[in-house]
């Protein structure tokens, strides 16, 4: 148990200084995009129609200043706000702090990603089970191909797909927003029944994008196993068929884990496409806006959410299997 | 030490524990179903050990494995018969009965380089998974026995019982291999390639202490090998295997000291010496043969038989009793000319 405690200590120390050169690094790229605040605002109000004078002078009333400290000042003064926890405030979202903006936004992504992953983690791992046991079979097959076929759908094509096909052509499932904007948000039936509704496509979108690789990499984990000198041994002690299952699923799924961590900090990435599609206000679409106004702060914070997550769950996964493989344990 | 665990029972009883019969298994291949092992006969007797020597590829794991009706797919067992003791034709099993038999009344020890043992669970808790799937009501019992056992081939029970297979060395793992085998009180034990794969030291402690479990519970057991100073270290009797045939079978020191079958001969003849004449190693001409190569028709081994004849091109020769107690499939005078 000390040991557990002093290995899980150094690697959330490393997750910190992970989290502190990403930061870096995402600052400096952030600043080397071309374009500024400014800049996007003023352009977006010529577009407007408004003449470039009168726009230049609605920018300076908006931002009131014009920064003239040198990139590394405000790379420190910004490193020196993130070790007390303060993000900036957004300059798209006039005043608001960037941590309550992305507050507001993140359930909205990680929910979905998280029950996405999990449900195709679930069926794709049991199918993938199936296949690799039933290989030989009609079904097994058809498994295995439904699995290469949806590792191969490229997101934005299967999200198109299920918005075209469950809203615009059978109208069976709500589209955009993440509820019925006339519902008063609360722990009633009718609000949280339109919430799920609203996050059934993402989050299918989600589960049928991962579902391909879970089960493919599950098929080919369990078929190694099942040729492993363990499994024919305790076949020949006269091991029950159940034993014997759960003897190869456990030690076939253990690889998984490091993927599954993996795969959650991708997901977060893909989010970006799908909820642009699905217009569902969460992370992924923040971020888009924020580049989109050169939002710096915000963009910074979002980037930095996406890293956490990534750290924090491959934190996880080693804990995880720390705790399930005993040949890391000791 | 071996000497004072030797009981009485060792000699007395000698009934046949497993009568192999006629077996033949065919495994099935692009060219049509090819046999591995071909009207193999063998008897093991309580209080014996027996000796399957022959090269790779000679069908001797493969004979080893239909003792326990487990040849795997693509292979079957074609015709013949497996009568163990107080279970009946084992080839004619299937389901749970088959499954019972397996570890119940013949406990089989894998190969000591092989993972025998889920590397996710104890050695403690896979004996209680074995103690389940045989129904075991008394587990405390089966633990104790375990224990016992564990014990006795000088392992550190508690330890053992506590650890993971990574834990443990190639020696000890063979060892609790022995003990899982052994806990159900199985009357027969197959060893495949017990040594293989461990130093000289482990290798002599292994022998031992399979002599010794061998000669306490008075079991019937088989070591299958390709290393003949391991069957002349412990072996009674001793089979010889060439191209899914038994070629030779009879008693070990017997058979060692006067080989009647060519290949026999050969295989003694090039068996390395660590001291006297080391030139003398003789290394046999010749590749042996794989399913695809096997002839078909004639003595499997004549094309490097040296005294091979016309006959051996057209029979196979059966394997008959050419003295009391010996076994040969050999058209060439037994008496005749010494390598």
């Amino acid at each position: 148990m000390k040991g557990f405690l002093r290995r899980l200590s150094v690697r959330l120390a490393a997750g910190l200084v992970m989290t502190a050169v990403v930061a870096t690094f995402t600052f400096f790229l952030i600043h080397a995009l071309p374009g500024n605040p400014g800049d996007a605002a003023y352009e977006q109000f010529v577009m407007q129609g408004m003449a470039p004078e009168q726009a230049r002078a609605k920018v300076a009333v908006i931002y009131g200043f014009t920064s003239h400290e040198s990139l590394f000042q405000q790379y420190t003064s910004y490193m020196g706000q993130l070790l007390r926890g303060n993000l900036g405030v957004s300059i798209s979202y006039s005043g608001v702090p960037v941590s309550h903006v992305i507050a507001s936004a993140a359930p909205w992504t990680i929910l979905p990603v998280l029950t996405g992953l999990l449900v195709s983690f679930l069926v794709g791992v049991t199918a993938g089970v199936v296949a690799a046991v039933r290989r030989s079979s009609r079904w097994g097959g058809l498994l295995s191909l439904s699995g290469s076929l949806m590792a191969g759908v490229p997101s934005f094509v299967l999200a198109l797909l299920l918005a075209f096909l469950f809203h615009t052509l059978w109208g069976l499932l709500p589209f955009g927003d993440t509820s019925d904007v006339t519902l008063t948000p609360g722990l009633n039936a009718a609000y949280i029944g339109s919430v799920a509704t609203h996050a059934v496509l993402p989050v299918a979108t989600y589960a049928l994008l991962s579902y391909g690789g879970w089960l493919l990499s599950m098929k080919s984990s369990v078929v190694s196993a099942l040729g492993d000198d363990f499994i024919l041994a305790a076949e020949l002690r006269g091991i029950t068929p159940a034993t014997r299952m759960r003897y190869i699923g456990r030690n076939a799924v253990l690889p998984l884990f490091t993927v599954l961590a993996l795969s959650f900090g991708f997901m977060f990435g893909g989010s970006v496409i799908i909820e642009h599609i699905f217009d569902y206000p969460g992370l992924g679409s923040l971020l888009l806006q924020s580049i989109g106004s050169r939002d710096y702060p915000l963009m910074g914070g979002a980037f930095l959410l996406i890293t956490v997550a990534i750290v924090l769950a491959n934190i996880l996964a080693e804990t995880l299997y720390s705790v399930i493989d005993p040949r890391v344990r000791r | 030490m071996t000497e004072t665990l030797q009981t009485p029972a060792a000699t007395e009883d000698r009934s046949a524990e497993v009568s192999v019969r006629d077996l033949t298994v065919v495994y099935r291949t692009d060219r049509g179903e090819l046999p591995a092992v071909s009207r193999a006969g063998i008897e093991l007797r309580a209080g014996e050990i027996t000796g399957l020597v022959g090269e790779s590829g000679s069908g001797k794991s493969t004979l080893a494995l239909s003792l326990l009706n487990a040849v795997p797919a693509p292979g079957r067992i074609a015709s013949g018969s497996v009568e163990v003791a107080g279970v009946g034709d084992v080839t004619k099993l299937e389901g749970k009965r088959l499954r019972r038999v397996r570890g119940g009344a013949l406990g089989y020890v894998f190969q000591a380089s092989q993972n025998s043992l889920n590397p996710l669970k104890t050695v403690g808790k896979q004996l209680l998974d074995l103690g389940r799937s045989h129904e075991v009501e008394d587990l405390q019992g089966l633990v104790r026995r375990a224990r016992e056992l564990a014990e006795r081939m000088g392992l550190d029970a508690d330890r053992v019982l506590d650890s993971y297979q990574h834990e443990l060395s190639g020696g000890m793992r063979q060892r609790v291999g022995i003990v899982l085998a052994l806990v159900l009180n199985a009357r027969v034990l197959i060893l495949d390639e017990p040594t293989t794969a461990l130093d000289m030291i482990s290798q002599a402690a292994v022998l031992d202490i399979v002599r010794a479990v061998h000669r306490e519970n008075n079991l019937a057991t088989l070591i299958v090998t390709h290393d003949m100073g391991v069957v002349s270290e412990v072996a009674d009797r001793l089979a010889v295997m060439y191209g899914g045939r038994i070629v030779e079978h009879g008693p070990a020191l017997e058979v060692l000291q006067r080989p009647s079958h060519p290949y026999t001969r050969a295989l003694i003849g090039a068996t390395a010496r660590i001291v006297g004449d080391t030139t003398r190693a003789r290394a046999l001409p010749g590749r042996p043969p794989d399913l695809t190569t096997l002839a078909t028709t004639g003595c499997v081994f004549r094309d490097r038989c040296p005294l091979a004849s016309a006959v051996c091109e057209e029979e196979d020769p059966a394997l008959v009793e050419w003295t009391p107690g010996r076994y040969r499939a050999c058209h060439a005078d037994p008496t005749g000319d010494r390598p």
